[in-house]
C-alpha cells in the first residue's frame, strides 16, 4: 500500500509539464554525452549545475539525474557501432555489441541494449523505492560516531574497488581531506590554508575540481593520441531482438539486473564494476562461453542491464544516508546543498515532494530514453559522425565558461585549468581522481562527525568501538583492508607483479 | 628516474606541509580538537601513503617500474602543453578583451593550430560557437559576461 501511497504524490511531481520538460532535457543530454566518447556525466552535471540554480531544487535534480541514467543508455550506441566506448561503464559492451555489428546484427545489439536498459532501470527503481524508505528509518538512529565509520568504510570501499593501486587510492583519499579543509573552518570560523586570497575564503568550489579532474584531464588525456573511428556504415535494421535473442537474454538481463543494483549501492562500485562482473557472470554460466567475444547476445544484454541498474541503485546511499556512492553522486549532493537541501535521513521527512518525484521521474525518464534510442537510432549515428577534433575544443570551452559563470570570477576558471592539469598528470602516474572528489565532498560530514564524536567523548576514540553500528562499520572496513593486503602478499609470493 | 619515486616524493612533500600548516593553525586536545586537528590526520596520512608508494619503488625491481620518460612515449605529448598554454591565455585575457573576441580567437587557434582544421572551418566553428554561446549564456541565461575593451 505504502509503495503505490508514495508513488502518486512523487508521479504528481513528475508529471507537472516543467518537471518533463527538464526530465526530457537530462535524458536527451545523458544520451547525448553517453553517445559522444571523451565527455562524461560528471563533466556534463558539473558544467549544467550554474543553469539549475534559478529552478527548483526537485526540477533540478531530476534533470541532473536524468542526465546520469541516460548517459548509460547512450554509451552503449558508440561501443555497438564504433567499438568505442561512449562511457567508461559500456566498455564491456564492445566486446560483442561491435562483433554483432560486423555480422550485420547491429539492430538487435542495439534494441537489446536499449530494452534491457529499461527493464534493469526500471526494475531498480522499484528496488529504490522498496529499500529507501526502511534504510531511512535505521538511519535516524545515526549519531556522529556511526556517520564518521559510515564515512570510512565508504572511502574504504571505494579504495578497495579501485582499478589500480590502493595504497595510492588512500593517498588521493587524504588529499581529498585536506583539500576539503581548505577555507572557513565552520565550527570556529579560523581561515585554513587561504593564503589571504578571498574568493578561497568559502573553501575550493565543486565545479572546478570535479570538471578539472574529470573533464579538462580527459581531453588532455584524449588530444596526446590518436583516436580512431571506424563507425559501422551498414544499414541499421531490426532493432525489435527476435524470439530467440530474447529468450537468449532474459537471464542476462535479470542477473544483469540484480549486480547492478547491489553494486551501485556500494561506494566506487558503480555502473562500470557491475558491467565487468555481469560480463564475467554470463561468461561463466553459459554453455557455450566461446561465444563471448564474438558476438553472444548475451554479453550485450547482461552488463548494459546492469550498467543502467547500478545507476539507479546509486542513488539509494544518497537519498537516504546524504552519502554519495560515486563521483556523480558527488556533485548531486553538491547540488542538493547549493539549493539549501541537505540530503540525508532528514530528506524523506523534510522534503518527500523531492524525494518522491525524483524516484517518479525515474520511471518517466526510462519511457524517454526507450523512445529516444531506438527510433531516433539514426540521430545519434549522426552525432557519431562529429569528428574530435571539432569537439574537445568545444568541451574545453563549455568548461571554462561553465566555471566563470559559477561566481563571474576567472578564479574558478584557473583553478579548474589547475585540477585538469593535476587530473591529468595523475592519471598518467596512475592515480585515480575519484577517491579525492569523494573525500573532498564528504570531508565537511566528516570532519564535524569527527570533531562532535571527540567532544561527545570527551576525547576518547573509544567511542567509535563501543557503540554497536559504528563498530560493525569500522569491523568491515577493516576486513577490506585485512584481505585487500594478502591479496597482495599473495601476489607478491606467487611472483607475480603488483601495484 | 622512476615514475612511482617522483610522485612519492611529491606528495610527501604535500603531506609534510599539510602536517607544517595544519600544527600552526593549532590541533588543539583531543577534547577541544581546534581547526588544524583533520588537516594534521589527513597531512600523517599523506605522508605514510607517500612513504610506502617510495618505499616500494626502491624496493621493486627496474624491470617491474615505469620511467618518468615511458609515461609520455609514443604520444603527441605537445598537444596537451599547447591546449593547456591556450587555456592560460584565454583565462587572463577573458576580462581584459572580452568574452567574444577572446573566445573566438583561441578556439579558432586550437581548430588551426592543434587540428590544422581549415582556415575557413576553423573561423566559421568557432565564431559561430562564440556567437550561440554568447546568446544562450547572455540572452537567453543572464549571466553576466565580460565585455572587455571593445565592449563587446
Amino acid at each position: 500500500m505504502d509503495f503505490f501511497s508514495n508513488l502518486i504524490p512523487g508521479f504528481s511531481i513528475a508529471l507537472q509539464p516543467i518537471n518533463l520538460i527538464f526530465c526530457f532535457v537530462g535524458v536527451f543530454v545523458g544520451t547525448l554525452i553517453g553517445v559522444l566518447p571523451g565527455i562524461g556525466p560528471v563533466g556534463t552535471i558539473a558544467l549544467l549545475l550554474p543553469i539549475t540554480f534559478g529552478i527548483p531544487p526537485a526540477t533540478a535534480i531530476i534533470m541532473l539525474a536524468g542526465i546520469y541514467y541516460g548517459a548509460q543508455y547512450g554509451g552503449s550506441t558508440t561501443s555497438i557501432l564504433v567499438n568505442i566506448p561512449g562511457e567508461a561503464s559500456s566498455i564491456v559492451t564492445c566486446f560483442d555489441g561491435y562483433q554483432m555489428a560486423l555480422q550485420g546484427r547491429a539492430g538487435p545489439a542495439l534494441g537489446i541494449a536499449a530494452f534491457g536498459s529499461f527493464i534493469a532501470g526500471t526494475l531498480s527503481v522499484i528496488g529504490l523505492q522498496t529499500i529507501a524508505g526502511p534504510l531511512v528509518s535505521i538511519a535516524l538512529s545515526f549519531g556522529p560516531p556511526e556517520y564518521f565509520s559510515l564515512m570510512i568504510l565508504g572511502l574504504i570501499i571505494l579504495t578497495y574497488l579501485t582499478q589500480k593501486s590502493m595504497v595510492k587510492a588512500l593517498m588521493m583519499a587524504g588529499v581529498g581531506i585536506l583539500l576539503g579543509t581548505i577555507g572557513l573552518d565552520t565550527m570556529t570560523g579560523v581561515p585554513r590554508f587561504a593564503f589571504n586570497i578571498p574568493e578561497l575564503l568559502d573553501g575550493l568550489g565543486l565545479v572546478p575540481i570535479a570538471m578539472g579532474l574529470f573533464g579538462i584531464s580527459e581531453v588532455f588525456l584524449n588530444v596526446e593520441k590518436v583516436i580512431q573511428q571506424s563507425l559501422v556504415t551498414t544499414k541499421i535494421t531490426h532493432l525489435l531482438p527476435n524470439f530467440k535473442e530474447w529468450m537468449e537474454s532474459k537471464w542476462a538481463i535479470a542477473r544483469g539486473t540484480v549486480i547492478g543494483f547491489f553494486f551501485g549501492i556500494l561506494p566506487g562500485g558503480g555502473a562500470l564494476l557491475s558491467s565487468f562482473v555481469s560480463y564475467s557472470v554470463e561468461k561463466r554460466l553459459s554453455k557455450n562461453p566461446e561465444k563471448f567475444g564474438h558476438g553472444a547476445i548475451e554479453g550485450v544484454a547482461g552488463p548494459e542491464s546492469a550498467n543502467n541498474s547500478a545507476a539507479s541503485g546509486a542513488f539509494i546511499p544518497l537519498l537516504t544516508l546524504g552519502i554519495p556512492a560515486n563521483v556523480v553522486m558527488a556533485i548531486l549532493l553538491g547540488a542538493l546543498m547549493i539549493h539549501g537541501i541537505t540530503p540525508g535521513p532528514l530528506l524523506l521527512k523534510e522534503h518527500p515532494d523531492l524525494f518522491w518525484g525524483v524516484i517518479a521521474s525515474m520511471y518517466v525518464g526510462n519511457v524517454m530514453l526507450l523512445v529516444l534510442n531506438l527510433p531516433l537510432i539514426g540521430l545519434w549515428v549522426k552525432v557519431l559522425r562529429v569528428p574530435y577534433s571539432i569537439l574537445f575544443p568545444l568541451i574545453l570551452f563549455f568548461c571554462l565558461v561553465g566555471a566563470y559563470s559559477l561566481n563571474n570570477s576567472t578564479v574558478d576558471m584557473a583553478l579548474m585549468l589547475f585540477f585538469g592539469v593535476t587530473g591529468y598528470l595523475m592519471r598518467k602516474f596512475e592515480y585515480e581522481p575519484a577517491p579525492l572528489l569523494l573525500a573532498f565532498v564528504l570531508t565537511p560530514i566528516f570532519e564535524q562527525a569527527l570533531r562532535q564524536s571527540l567532544v561527545l567523548s570527551e576525547g576518547s576514540f573509544t567511542i567509535f568501538l563501543v557503540r554497536p553500528i559504528s563498530v560493525g562499520f569500522l569491523i568491515i572496513a577493516a576486513l577490506l583492508l585485512i584481505t585487500s593486503s594478502f591479496s597482495v602478499l599473495r601476489k607478491k609470493i606467487s611472483g607475480e607483479a603488483v601495484d | 628516474m622512476k615514475a612511482d619515486r617522483v610522485s612519492g616524493f611529491f606528495w610527501l612533500a604535500v603531506g609534510l606541509i599539510a602536517i607544517y600548516g595544519s600544527v600552526r593553525l593549532g590541533i588543539g586536545t583531543l577534547q577541544e580538537p581546534a581547526s588544524g586537528l583533520v588537516p594534521f590526520l589527513a597531512g600523517c596520512f599523506v605522508s605514510l601513503m607517500a612513504i610506502i608508494v617510495l618505499l616500494r619503488s626502491f624496493l621493486r625491481g627496474p624491470d617491474l617500474q615505469v620511467k618518468l620518460s615511458g609515461l609520455w612515449e609514443d604520444v603527441s605529448w605537445w598537444r596537451p602543453v599547447v591546449i593547456g598554454f591556450l587555456l592560460l591565455v584565454y583565462i587572463l585575457a577573458f576580462e581584459k578583451i572580452g568574452f567574444l573576441s577572446t573566445s573566438s580567437l583561441v578556439l579558432f587557434l586550437m581548430f588551426k593550430c592543434v587540428e590544422t582544421l581549415s582556415w575557413s572551418k576553423s573561423a566559421l566553428v568557432s565564431v559561430l560557437t562564440s556567437a550561440f554561446s554568447y546568446l544562450l549564456l547572455r540572452v537567453l541565461l543572464k549571466t553576466t559576461l565580460p565585455k572587455g575593451i571593445f565592449g563587446f
